[in-house]
Formats: C-alpha cells, sequence, structure tokens
C-alpha cells in the first residue's frame, strides 16, 4: 500500500526509485491553494472570532433539545420507564433502537481516522477531525440509552463487573450480549477518545502559540501535553498513530458486530440470524457516512470551509455511501431469501408480517431510504449536488434508524405465541428522548467546533499541494522522499 | 378472631403447627399425605441429604475449620447482641398458643361469594386471612374454587367498606339503630302493616330459622328472595312437572350425553365449582368422554368446551328444546309433539336426539334460560330419557338459588302503594339490577323504614333510611346448605375490621330473642337439627369441633323418596313456546335480539369493587374492566361496524351505548351483553366501569327474561378502547395447542409411544434432589380462570388498571390463552394456561447481563429481584412471553389506586413473597414459598417430602383438576407419569427450550352431524 500513491491529477504515479520528488504532483485536496498562514487562520477563526448567527441559533435549537433531554430522563427516573410506549410484547423500542442508531453513526469516524489512515487516504484530512469527534458525541448518546432504558438505572453499575463488591461473589454473566456490549462501547469510547485528542495535539500546540488570552493560553498549553514540533516528537507521534489506527481499526467491526449480537444471539424469529454482523457494520458505515455528509455540508456553509471540504470529498463520501448502501440491500435481500428458503414457520411470518403487518410502512420508508436511494448516487451530478447530497444523507439517517426499529420493534410485537402479540406506540417520551438525544449530540458538535479546530491543520497542510505536505503523516511521498534521500 | 366462641375456634384450626407436631413420632399420624405415609409411618432423610458442603465428614477438625468455627461463633455472637429497632408494636402480653409467627394456619369456612356456598379452607397468617383455597373434604366442591371465590378475600379489606352503621348518612351507634327499628317494627306491629325482609337466596339453614322466628313473632312479616340472575323458572317448573319446587342436583360425572341449552355450567350457571369438577373428570379422554352439545346465543366458557356447539338466537332456544322433545318422543312412542318447525340444521338434531336416546338414562339436558315453558319441556325430554334419579337428583335438591321473580315484582308493586312499612333489604341491590329500578326507588321511599344490612353504599342502600353493615363472611359465623343435607360451616378468621354486626345477630336482636347472639343460636341450631341427623358422633361437643375443623358435615337424607312421575302440561308449554317463537321469527331478519349474561369475572355485579375481578379477563373475549356488545363477525362486517366502534342498542325507551366486540361463534342476530357492570355506587375502583344492561330483562309470564327482542342497532360513530389481553385470537398453524383425536389416542394407547424429546447440543443439566415440574391436561382445562386470581393472591401480583391493560401491560403471572380454528361464524376454541414454562435451557436466563435469572438445582426458573436491573432482555428472548415487567411503581402509587395502594387492601399481601418495587422482571416461580415451605415441614418431620404436598395456587384453585405439579424426578409421582402420557408435548419443543412444563394434548370428540 505505502508505494500506491492516489492519482489525483490524473498521471498515473511512478512508482519507481530514484525518481526526483518534483516530478510527482503534490497531492491537492484543498481548492485555491491557500498559504499555509491561510490555513490556520481559516481553521482557527471559529474559534478566535465570536460565533456568527447560524451558530447560534443551532446551538440554541441543539440546546433546547438537550434541556428538554435532560427533562424528560429526570422525569423518567422519577416515575418509571412506563412512561414509554414499551409494553409486556415489545419489551425494547425506541431505546435500543436509538442505541445502536447512535453506535452506528459512530463508525463512519473511527472508519475515516483509522481505516483510511492505514489506507493512505489523503481525503480523509478535511474530514477526520471531525467525524471522530461526531463518533464520540454519538457513542455518548448511544451510551445513554442502555444506562436510561433499564428498569432500576440506580443499578446499573450492576452490568460492569467490578471486584471486590460487597455483594457476595456475584459476577456478571459473560454469556450474555449486554456484557459484551459494555465492553465493546466503553473500550469504542476509549479508543475514539484518546485517539481524537492524539490528533489534536499538534494543533493545539499551534492555538497556545496563537492564543492571546492567559485563560484561554494555559488551556491549550496544558492541552498539548508540552508539545515542541520536534523531529523526535513527530516521529514518535506518527508512531503512536499508526499503533492506535491499529487498535481502532478491529474495533469499526467488531462493535457493531458485538451489538448486532444483542439481536442474532437470541432465538426471536427476525434476531435469530447469523448475517447480522457484517450486514449491521455496513449498515454502520453506511448511517455514519450519512451523518458525516449532514453534518459536513452544514458545518462547510457555515463556517466557509468550503475550501477544505470540497465537492471533491462529497464524491468520496457519496461513493461510500453507495457502496455500503448496496450493501445494506443486499443483506435485506439475503434474509427474505433465508426466510424463504430456510422453511422456518416463525421466521416466514415474521418477513410476511415485516412487509405486509401494521408495521409494513417502516419497511417500506426503510427500503426507500436504504434501498433507492443510494441507487440515485451513481450519477455523479449527483454526487457533486450539495442540495442533493444533502437531502441523501437525511434520507439515510431516517433510514437507518427506521432500520433498528424494524428489526427491534416489528420482531418483537409478533413473535412466537399469537396470544403474547401487541403493537408499541411511542409516547411523548419516547420521542422527546429521541429528539433530545439529537440535541446532546448536535450541542456537543456545535461547542466541538467553537471550542476545537475541526479540521487537522497540521495535515491538511500536507496536502494542499505545497512542499510542507512532506510533514503530512498520511502522504506517500514522505517514504519516497526518504528513499531518493536514502 | 371475634369474641364470640374463642375457646372452639381453637378447635377448629387446622394449622401447620400441628402438622408438625402430629408428624413426629412412629405412630401412623392422624393427618397423612399419602396411604403410604399412614400405613408404614413418616419416611424419614437427613437434614442435608449430600452432606453440607462446609460440615467435615467424619475427619478430625482441621484448623481451618477450627478457625472458620470460631470466627462464625464470635461473628454470632455479636450479631447476637444487634437489636432491630423496636417500632410501635404491641407485643402480646399473654402469647397465644395458635399464632406463631410466619406460620400459617388454615381454617374451614364456607363462600359467600354468590350463593353457591363453596367449602373453602382459608390460609391465615399472623391473624389475617390471605388466601383461599377450596376445602378438598367437601364431597361436592373438591379443593378447587371459582375466580369469585379466589377474590372474597380482597373485599374483605375493601376501603368502599363501612366502619359504621350509618341512619340517614350520617354515622350513628348501633343502640340508636337498633332503637330506631324497633320503634319502627313496633310501629308495624300496631298498625298491622307489613314489614318484609327481602334478601338473596338463603342458603343458611339457621337464618331460615331465624326468619321462621320472625314469621312467628311478626303476622305480617314476609319474606322475599331475589337473585338478579334468577332460576324462577325452574323451580316453577319443577313445581309444574313434579309438584316441587326446587333446583334439582345436576350429575355432570354421570352423563354420557350432556346438552346444555344457554346454560353456563362451567362459567357461572347454578354451581360452576362443582359442575367443572365432575364436568372434567367426566371427560376424561383415556376412560370413555362423556359427549357434550351446546346450543347458546352468545359464547359461553361452557360453549367453548363443547364438541358441538350451536348458535342459536334466545328467542328459538325453546324450539330447539321442543325439536328434541319431538324426536325423544317419538323415539319413546309417547304422543306425538305439534308441530314440524326445527329452528336449525334437522341434521344437527337428529344427531343429537340419536346421541340422547342412545344413552338415556345416562345423559342430562340442562338449561339456564329462565322460562317456565322451556324449563317444563325440558323436564319433559329427561323423563321421557329417563334421566331423573340418575343424572337429575329431584329429591335431594341443590339449594343454591330460591329467588323468585313474581314475589319480587308483587314486592314493588306493594310498595309502591305505600304498603310496606318496613323493609329489610340483605344481600340485594334492586336500585342497580332490577329491571324497573325506578319502581323499585319509588316503592322505597314510600316505605316507613328501610333498612339495608350491606357492607357499603350502594345504589340501594344509599337510599335506605338506615345501613346495618353486615361483616364480611370471613369476619362471621354462619352456616350453609347448598345441596339437601350437605351442610357447611362459617368460622370468622379475623375480628370485625369495622364496627359491623353481623346480619343474623341483627336480626335476632329485633325479634327481641333472649341473648341475641348468633353464634350460640348456631351452636344450638346445629344441636337440635344438624347434630340429630347424624349417628356417628353422639356427643354434640366433639361433633360441633370436628364439624368446624372439617368444614363440612354430610347427614344422611331424609329416607329416600321415590323419583317422581312427571305429570307436568308440556303441551301447553310446547304450544306457548311455538306461539312465540313463530311471532319472533317473522321479523327476525329486520331486529336484533339482546342477550344479557353473567361473565365470570363479574358475574351479577356485587363484586365490581374488586380490582382483581375487573382485572380478570373474561376468558373468552380476554376483556377487562369493563363490558360491551358481542356481535358476530358477518353481522358486523354487514352493518359496518368494528372492534370498539360504540354502538346504540335500543328497544323501545331503553337505550344502551356501549363498544362494540366482534364475538366469533356469537349468533349472527344476537347482541351479548353482560350483566354486572355500569355500578354508579360501589367504590373507587367498579364505578362506572361498564354499562348496567339489566334495564333489558323484563318479567314475562312471571318469570324474568334475560333477553330483549327488536333490538335496533346503531352507530354512533365514537369509539372507546376495550382494555383485551390478548387481541390475536387465531395460533397462525403454529403448534401452540395440539390436539388429537379419539381414534388416534386409542390407537397409540399402548406405553412406548410417548413422543421422543428432541436431541440437544447444550448438556443435560443436572439436579439436585428434586427436579420441578408441571403438566397441565389440556383436555381438563375449561378457562374458568380461577387459576389465574389464585395466582394473583399468592404471589401479590399487583393490579394495574384498564389503562396499562391497553398497553399491554398486565401483570398476571400466569395467563389462559384463548385460540379459535376453523369457521368465524362456528370457531372451535381452546384454552391454554400459560405461565413461565422454567426452561432447563432458559433463553432468558443467557442474556440476563447480571445473572438475576438462573435455574435452581431444582429445576425452577428463579427471577432475583434485587439482582435484576430492568433490561428486559429476558422478556424479548422468552419464546412464551410469559415475563411481567413493572414499568412503574404499582405499590403505594395514588397514579394505580387499587388494593396496593391503600393500608387496608395491602393487608391481604401475602408476607411469604416479596412485592416487586419498579423497574424489576418477574414472573411464575411455580410458587417456590410453598415448595420452600412444604420442604421444611418434611425436614422438620423427619421425612421426606411426598407426592402432593406440594400444590401450587394455581393447581390448587383449578375445579377441574387440569395442573399437576410434583418431582419430576420421582417416577412415581403424579406429574411423572403424566409426562409419560401419550398425549404429552412441551410448547415450542423445537427451539430446544426444554420446558419444565408439559401439556397434554386436547383431545378432539366432535360430534358427526352429516
Amino acid at each position: 500500500m505505502s508505494t500506491t500513491s492516489i492519482s489525483v491529477n490524473g498521471k498515473a504515479p511512478d512508482a519507481a526509485r530514484g525518481i526526483e520528488t518534483q516530478m510527482l504532483p503534490p497531492p491537492s485536496w484543498v481548492d485555491d491553494k491557500p498559504s499555509l498562514r491561510d490555513i490556520t487562520d481559516d481553521i482557527a477563526r471559529p474559534l478566535e472570532a465570536r460565533p456568527g448567527k447560524g451558530w447560534w441559533i443551532c446551538f440554541g435549537i441543539a440546546f433546547a433539545a438537550l434541556l428538554n433531554l435532560g427533562g424528560m430522563v429526570t422525569y423518567l427516573f422519577a416515575k418509571g420507564i412506563g412512561i414509554w410506549g414499551l409494553n409486556n410484547s415489545v419489551g425494547w423500542a425506541f431505546d435500543i433502537t436509538n442505541f445502536v442508531f447512535w453506535v452506528g453513526i459512530g463508525h463512519a469516524g473511527t472508519l475515516i481516522s483509522a481505516i483510511l489512515l492505514l489506507f493512505r487516504q489523503q481525503w480523509r484530512t478535511s474530514i477526520n477531525r471531525s467525524a471522530e469527534a461526531m463518533t464520540i458525541f454519538a457513542v455518548m448518546c448511544a451510551g445513554m440509552f442502555p444506562a436510561i432504558h433499564m428498569g432500576r438505572p440506580w443499578d446499573a453499575f450492576f452490568i460492569f463487573p467490578y471486584f471486590p463488591n460487597q455483594r457476595g461473589p456475584l459476577w456478571v454473566n459473560f454469556r450474555s450480549p449486554l456484557v459484551w456490549d459494555v465492553f465493546a462501547i466503553s473500550t469504542y469510547l476509549t479508543i475514539s477518545l484518546v485517539f481524537w485528542y492524539l490528533g489534536m495535539i499538534p494543533d493545539l500546540a499551534t492555538l497556545r502559540d496563537r492564543a492571546t488570552g492567559k485563560i484561554k493560553k494555559f488551556a491549550f498549553r496544558l492541552l498539548s501535553l508540552g508539545w515542541n514540533g520536534s523531529h523526535r516528537t513527530w516521529s514518535r507521534y506518527e508512531i503512536v498513530s499508526l499503533v492506535l489506527a491499529g487498535l481502532a481499526t478491529p474495533l469499526v467491526l467488531s462493535v457493531h458486530s458485538i451489538v448486532s449480537m444483542d439481536f442474532a444471539t437470541s432465538l426471536l424469529p427476525g434476531w435469530h440470524t447469523t448475517i447480522f454482523p457484517p450486514y449491521f457494520v455496513a449498515g454502520a458505515i453506511y448511517s455514519g457516512f450519512g451523518m458525516v455528509l449532514t453534518l459536513l455540508i452544514i458545518t462547510r456553509s457555515t463556517m466557509n470551509l468550503q475550501r477544505y471540504i470540497t465537492l471533491r470529498h462529497l464524491d468520496k463520501m457519496a461513493k461510500v455511501t453507495m457502496l455500503t448502501g448496496m450493501i445494506v440491500s443486499y443483506a435485506y435481500l439475503t434474509e427474505f431469501f433465508s426466510a424463504w428458503y430456510g422453511g422456518n414457520l416463525y421466521e416466514r411470518y415474521h418477513f410476511i408480517n415485516r412487509a405486509t403487518g401494521p408495521y409494513a410502512w417502516c419497511f417500506y420508508l426503510m427500503v426507500l431510504c436504504n434501498v433507492v436511494t443510494p441507487q440515485l448516487l451513481w450519477s455523479r451530478k449527483a454526487r457533486t449536488s450539495v442540495r442533493f447530497l444533502f437531502i441523501v444523507s437525511i434520507m439515510v439517517n431516517i433510514g437507518m434508524w427506521f432500520e433498528r426499529f424494524v428489526i427491534i420493534v416489528v420482531s418483537l410485537h409478533r413473535a412466537f405465541l399469537p396470544s403474547g402479540w401487541g403493537m408499541f406506540y411511542p409516547t411523548i417520551f419516547d420521542i422527546g428522548i429521541l429528539v433530545g438525544s439529537f440535541g446532546l449530540f448536535f450541542t456537543c458538535f456545535l461547542l466541538f467546533i467553537r471550542l476545537l479546530p475541526m479540521i487537522a491543520m497540521w495535515e491538511i497542510k500536507g496536502v494542499v499541494g505545497h512542499g510542507a505536505h512532506k510533514m503530512a503523516l498520511s502522504s506517500d511521498e514522505d517514504q519516497e522522499e526518504v528513499a531518493v534521500n536514502a | 378472631m371475634s369474641d364470640l366462641g374463642k375457646g372452639d375456634q381453637s378447635r377448629g384450626c387446622k394449622s401447620a403447627k400441628d402438622q408438625l407436631v402430629q408428624i413426629n413420632g412412629a405412630a401412623a399420624p392422624s393427618y397423612w399425605k399419602s396411604p403410604e405415609e399412614l400405613h408404614n409411618g413418616a419416611r424419614r432423610t437427613a437434614e442435608f441429604p449430600g452432606g453440607l458442603p462446609s460440615s467435615p465428614t467424619g475427619e478430625e477438625t482441621t484448623r481451618r475449620d477450627f478457625l472458620a468455627a470460631m470466627g462464625f461463633t464470635v461473628a454470632a455472637a455479636g450479631l447476637a447482641g444487634c437489636r432491630a429497632p423496636v417500632q410501635n408494636a404491641i407485643p402480646l402480653l399473654v402469647g397465644s398458643d395458635e399464632i406463631i409467627p410466619g406460620v400459617a394456619n388454615w381454617y374451614a369456612t364456607t363462600c359467600r361469594g354468590c350463593a353457591s356456598s363453596c367449602s373453602l379452607l382459608v390460609k391465615q397468617r399472623d391473624g389475617r386471612p390471605i388466601k383461599i383455597e377450596g376445602n378438598a373434604e367437601s364431597a361436592l366442591f373438591g379443593g378447587g374454587t371459582c375466580a369469585t371465590g379466589q377474590a372474597t378475600v380482597l373485599s374483605l379489606y375493601d376501603d368502599a367498606r363501612l366502619r359504621a352503621p350509618l341512619w340517614q348518612g350520617q354515622p350513628t351507634t348501633w343502640q340508636e339503630i337498633d332503637k330506631r327499628v324497633l320503634a319502627s317494627l313496633r310501629e308495624a306491629q300496631e298498625t298491622k302493616s307489613e314489614i318484609v325482609l327481602l334478601s338473596g337466596s338463603v342458603v343458611s339453614p339457621s337464618v331460615q330459622s331465624i326468619i321462621a322466628e320472625w314469621r312467628n313473632s311478626h303476622p305480617h312479616f314476609r319474606h322475599v328472595e331475589y337473585d338478579p340472575v334468577s332460576f324462577t323458572a325452574l323451580r316453577a317448573a319443577n313445581e309444574l312437572s313434579f309438584g316441587r319446587p326446587v333446583v334439582p342436583h345436576y350429575a355432570f360425572d354421570k352423563a354420557r350425553v350432556i346438552v346444555g341449552l344457554e346454560a353456563d355450567f362451567l362459567g357461572t350457571w347454578l354451581s360452576p365449582v362443582e359442575f367443572a369438577r365432575q364436568y372434567a373428570a367426566n371427560r376424561n379422554p383415556e376412560k370413555a368422554p362423556a359427549l357434550h352439545i351446546q346450543f347458546e346465543s352468545g359464547m359461553s366458557v361452557t360453549g367453548s368446551n363443547a364438541d358441538l356447539r350451536v348458535a342459536v338466537p334466545p328467542s328459538q332456544l325453546g324450539l330447539v328444546a321442543v325439536a328434541l322433545l319431538r324426536r325423544i318422543a317419538h323415539k319413546a312412542g309417547i304422543a306425538p309433539v305439534a308441530g314440524t318447525q326445527d329452528p336449525l340444521d334437522a341434521r344437527k338434531l337428529d344427531a343429537v336426539a340419536d346421541e340422547l336416546w342412545k344413552y338415556r338414562g345416562e345423559s342430562l339436558v340442562v338449561s339456564g334460560v329462565n322460562d317456565r315453558s322451556i324449563q317444563v319441556v325440558l323436564n319433559a325430554l329427561n323423563a321421557a330419557l329417563g334421566n331423573f334419579g340418575k343424572t337429575i337428583d329431584i329429591n335431594k335438591p341443590s339449594l343454591q338459588r330460591s329467588g323468585n321473580d313474581n314475589a319480587m315484582a308483587e314486592l314493588v308493586a306493594k310498595m309502591q302503594r305505600g304498603d310496606v312499612h318496613t323493609l329489610l333489604m340483605h344481600g340485594v341491590n334492586p336500585a342497580y339490577d332490577y329491571s324497573e329500578p325506578d319502581k323499585f326507588l319509588d316503592g322505597l321511599g314510600k316505605t316507613a323504614l328501610a333498612v339495608s344490612f350491606s357492607d357499603r353504599r350502594d345504589e340501594t342502600s344509599s337510599r335506605a333510611h338506615a345501613i346495618c353493615p353486615d361483616h364480611h363472611f370471613l369476619e362471621a359465623w354462619g352456616d350453609a346448605e347448598p345441596v339437601d343435607s350437605h351442610f357447611s360451616l362459617l368460622q370468622p378468621l379475623i375480628a370485625p375490621l369495622f364496627e359491623t354486626r353481623a346480619m343474623q345477630e341483627s336480626l335476632l336482636r329485633w325479634i327481641g330473642h333472649p341473648e341475641a347472639d348468633y353464634y350460640k343460636y348456631l351452636r344450638e341450631f346445629w344441636r337440635t337439627n344438624i347434630f340429630q341427623r347424624q349417628k356417628e358422633i353422639h356427643d354434640f361437643e366433639t361433633f360441633w369441633e370436628r364439624s368446624l375443623q372439617s368444614g363440612v358435615v354430610t347427614v344422611p337424607p331424609p329416607a329416600a323418596a321415590s323419583i317422581p312421575k312427571f305429570q307436568g302440561d308440556w303441551k301447553a308449554a310446547v304450544d306457548r313456546i311455538q306461539k312465540e317463537a313463530g311471532e319472533t321469527r317473522a321479523d327476525a331478519d329486520k331486529s336484533f335480539e339482546l342477550h344479557c349474561y353473567e361473565t365470570v369475572p363479574m358475574r351479577d355485579g356485587r363484586h365490581a369493587n374488586n380490582p382483581w375481578l375487573q382485572e380478570l379477563p373474561d376468558p373468552i373475549t380476554k376483556v377487562t374492566w369493563s363490558n360491551y356488545a358481542s356481535i358476530a363477525p358477518q353481522t358486523a362486517k354487514k352493518l359496518g361496524v368494528n372492534q370498539g366502534d360504540v354502538i346504540r342498542l335500543t328497544a323501545g325507551t331503553r337505550k344502551l351505548e356501549l363498544p362494540a366486540f366482534i364475538q366469533p361463534g356469537q349468533e349472527s342476530h344476537t347482541i351479548s351483553v353482560a350483566l354486572g357492570y355500569g355500578r354508579q355506587q360501589v367504590g373507587r375502583a367498579g364505578n362506572n366501569v361498564g354499562w348496567n344492561a339489566y334495564a333489558f330483562t323484563s318479567m314475562e309470564q312471571g318469570d324474568r327474561r334475560y333477553f330483549t327482542k327488536n333490538i335496533v342497532i346503531e352507530k354512533t360513530g365514537r369509539t372507546e378502547k376495550l382494555g383485551s389481553t390478548q387481541t390475536h385470537f387465531s395460533m397462525e398453524g403454529r403448534p401452540i395447542v395440539l390436539e388429537t383425536s379419539m381414534a388416534e389416542l386409542r390407537r397409540n394407547a399402548e406405553p412406548g409411544n410417548e413422543p421422543a424429546t428432541q436431541p440437544s447440543l447444550w448438556a443435560e443439566r443436572l439436579h439436585g434432589e428434586h427436579a420441578w415440574g408441571m403438566a397441565i391436561d389440556m383436555n381438563a382445562c375449561t378457562g374458568c380462570s380461577a387459576c389465574v386470581v389464585a395466582c394473583q393472591a399468592e404471589n401479590n401480583v399487583p393490579v394495574v388498571g384498564k389503562d396499562q391493560i391497553e398497553r399491554i401491560r398486565i401483570m398476571h403471572w400466569i395467563r389462559i390463552d384463548r385460540y379459535y380454528s376453523g369457521e368465524e361464524e362456528d370457531p372451535v376454541s381452546v384454552h391454554q394456561p400459560m405461565m413461565c414454562q422454567h426452561c432447563q435451557n432458559a433463553p432468558c436466563e443467557t442474556v440476563c447481563p447480571v445473572l438475576a435469572t438462573t435455574t435452581s438445582s431444582e429445576g425452577l426458573n428463579q427471577q432475583v429481584y434485587n439482582r435484576c436491573i430492568g433490561t428486559r432482555y429476558c422478556a424479548n428472548n422468552c419464546p412464551y412471553k410469559v415475563r411481567r415487567f413493572n414499568w412503574y411503581n404499582y405499590t403505594e402509587n395514588p397514579k394505580f389506586d387499587f388494593n396496593m395502594e391503600s393500608p387496608l387492601g395491602r393487608m391481604v399481601l401475602n408476607p411469604d413473597v416479596a412485592v416487586r418495587s419498579r423497574g424489576v422482571m418477574e414472573k411464575c416461580s411455580l410458587c417456590v414459598q410453598r415448595v420452600q415451605l412444604a420442604k421444611n415441614v418434611a425436614l422438620q418431620g423427619k421425612r421426606e417430602l411426598a407426592d402432593g404436598d406440594i400444590q401450587t395456587a394455581c393447581q390448587q384453585a383449578c375445579p377441574s383438576q387440569a395442573i399437576v405439579f410434583g418431582d419430576l424426578k420421582d417416577p412415581n409421582s403424579r406429574v411423572s407419569k403424566m409426562q409419560h402420557n401419550q398425549r404429552r408435548y412441551q410448547v415450542l419443543d423445537e427451539l430446544g427450550t426444554r420446558p419444565n412444563i408439559s401439556y397434554l394434548k386436547k383431545v378432539r370428540n366432535p360430534m358427526e352431524t352429516a
């Protein structure tokens, strides 16, 4: 991989050693070739200037939703989860749907920052920071749901294996996928947080150097951990980044695989299926890219970052969305096929019910968003139309939320014994807490773009086409240059 | 305990302590659990079979053991110094021998939930009655009960009960009441005005004796018996046919062919506990099961069990009786019956008549229609079949219903004329359940004094001058004679909670009885009457103690009389039936008939404030907390009525608006509406629940008629939600309730045909000393739902209310699933009790993240409430959907204003079972507290647990004995034997859950009618 460079300007890269470096076209993922100073200025501007009206409106809405979440969760803790629409037939609905949805969202961030780093995809440099931030906020939202969905959230710590405890030799049930979830999600959050923070250190140092206020300077000094930009620091930094990327990469596959086992290891028709792990991972990346698209399309225009998040970036993301969307569609087909081919009475009924039962509209909405919509991205025109992509990304978000809803609720509401069949109808609290989780997410995200550099300054400097690209960790030219020098 | 006869009660007590004492020693115990125990003495085992895990086995004490023992001793000594904080409890100065904290006492008494008067054994813990069970010593009722009987214990702790007597609505003293009543009685005496006691059926011989005393002391005294659901016609018909105005005693166990005409004898009719027991015993497929044919308009519990069920509108039921009589008369060569018309497919009637004739003398035709013509025709039919003296006993009649509609109508007329001076009312509520309550209330206003013995302000008592609240039957002495020569005693289990007074005491006091002490009166009455009629015991004290202890006494009947000869004028009856049915049929297509019936949960409405009963799903419709208009699917389609649409039923000036319920099997021209709902004044739980349909009853030829013709149906455009616990009634072709046929059963009768268990990849679970299991005979289960209430009472299952039930959040640990198959117009129904299946490879266990649900070494799937964090993953993964989640705090929560909200209502809670907090999962535990108790009792008695020592609450309550619990490790236990029955199967066996609960297939024995 390391010797294959990505052709940006249409010229085939020449991998032969000994050829002059200046013959290689400098990678350029930023329009207008801004100077390095411009880049720093552009990216640091939102942090240093007063926020605009657009930011305040967005923040106002998001914060109101967050307050609503706080209020509703308080009420939930006070009264019990009976305020939701759950019942004896449908024991999970919005709560776990939201959980899976948000975990899935997070996956795009990890994919972008870890896998694309390992694959040396330079276009990631503009988006990786915000995508990683998105991951963290999404995992926070996701982690909230298993905690608040419990009947007795004050005993939530029972789910962690802890020792010594005063409850005798009580241990968690290692056979339960919910316990696996605990490990998966906490590992995921930890790695993502560390990775995100580590990636920010050089930028934090830049901000430290630019900071004027005393408090600001102190904070950034603290956060940048004494970064001095020496060669030794950079060299160690890059090794750590690679190691962390290596650690994070399996998580992209494992976290959602484990989440899918919540369902796959059960015996419920519609849940009990071996296709779930890859299907869920594809879905997670699909939904994650949908959310990255939504976020970046908003941010690039409100923060005037069109120069850094170009149409080419959007095009790349649209392609990933299309690919994963098609994997998801294939999984849907496979599910129906195995239901028919497997000949299991309950399984077959479940899929007939999925397509014709009382929740059929959810199913068709899901098909519209996840099967039909990605097909529209075959056209390059569609992939480079910001407006169109924004609509598509919203559709992807809706579709993936409904996919989880269909899997969870439609499976539960008509299981084995028809006497236990029943419908789930959401209450105001179900919807309010879902909206509230978006409030939490966007509040965090909006604060992030105000307080921290939302594009990796040091990385993007490597892909603007200046000589400075040689600093960039992800540029292949680094190694070639080393080779030349050698 | 009541002050009355305290000394005697102690002897009437069956305490667990007694059992402990008696099972010691080698002598044969006076209480024994099995014949083996009786003859061989109790078996003994070590306290811990297999030894204690930590105890040194025969070796020297090691240093570790010494340190462990020493550590324990020091810690224990330290703990002994700790004292629980003293709360405001008042200790007994002198301890009672009877009351041992934590040990239950059992007393025999008699149910007064309805007039059937089943014998009961009531569990009393720390001075409070908390659980009702059937008295297995009763020859009539066995150990079973009905749902109402199970729930009556909660009525004891009803907040709506009056705390003291009321005069003109104001609390007063008994002295004051007595003064005023005596003054009124004197005035009536002086003015020679009428004094009337209006009561429900009086089943108590001692009360009848008191009433006789009233008759003697007041020449103008009259006693009127009034039942809201009347048996007047049956009594009248027997008077017309045999000269005896009685309700006969039926023997459903002796009949090979049972034909029911609108008689819900398994659910509500006359004595359902007794009949269900007889019926189930008689339908055992391993023997020769009786054939059951039911003609009815709405789907009843009984109809849902029939081999052949024919939907007939109420107005045409008489014609069915005539058509059967015509065929039987023809076969018997009696005078021909006029007419040729058949109300339905003649082939069906032919087939039924053939069966009846084939088993003449071993058949039984019963009808619950309160129409004397129909009853006379049926008497003629049964007489022609020779059933009297065989399946119908008229010499030893049932005394469970003795109301007289005519007498009631006359009384109301007399009251309206102002001819009744003093009216005493006991156990009646005509302002609610009389067909013309306005007339009754008008008459009530014209009495000089109206006294009600009601325990609450209800529709009637709130209009009376005085309310003299009677005890709840669990606080009272009394007796009953449900069937001639079968006596049963009532004894108090608790001192009266409030300033109430026994109705009998009031009655005695008001005729100036010297002592006015009903307990003494009762004893005296038994000494002079019942004691004299038996020969076994010569000493009355012994007899009394024995009777109290066992609760039931059967004395030899008076000299056996010959079977009376039928002498009724059946021809006149046939003419009348045909005339009336002919009129109806002419305009049958235009209008509908409204059929009023009793449901299992609500019966006639007297228990409307009992939240357990309100929340009990109707065995057929599975609807709770409401009644509704049952309408046939094809009719609903024709009228464009959907489930829950409020429809207006109009008959002349009478109107009723209530939601429609689409009922498969409903007769297409009949709308069925349950009685017992729509109470206005009964208490918080029962007020305004449902709609009162009593107005649609009327008087026809001296009998109260429970259907109305020429009903017009209109849609109102409104909808009303029905709190149904099961909304899907088809099995969707899934193997859930398995059925077999008699032919197949006989073909596979040889042993070795038991179904094989499926192979499993999982290791066989090792069991400890026991492996508890259960077998449920689907052929015996009638769906009566007594088990549901029994479980609720035993396991402190909360009531959640209609709103939560609409949200599918009922908490019942056991439910009865009811499925239909076949045509929508003529469905076949099955009832399947469903509770935790206690799987050996339990899907719930593997998914719980915190190990809150585990399998015990004895095969019980346990729920550990303290460990549960409420992820509900277990419930999602339970294929049987039997797990119940506490969505809210259902205890001490004003939002759930039922029994667990009030301190009084909480007195019914079983101290052996934890009350669950919100946020935890719960489910059937197979009454683990009972298992534990029985093990402890056996342990202390140094014997081994015998089969049958443990009965789960559902099993105990089941009148048809469909549920058997026991040790699967013991090859001789009943449950093991049932598990090897060729009918045995397990629900969803193919999932590999390996349930410890097995079902026995339902055997279909359909009648050939073509």
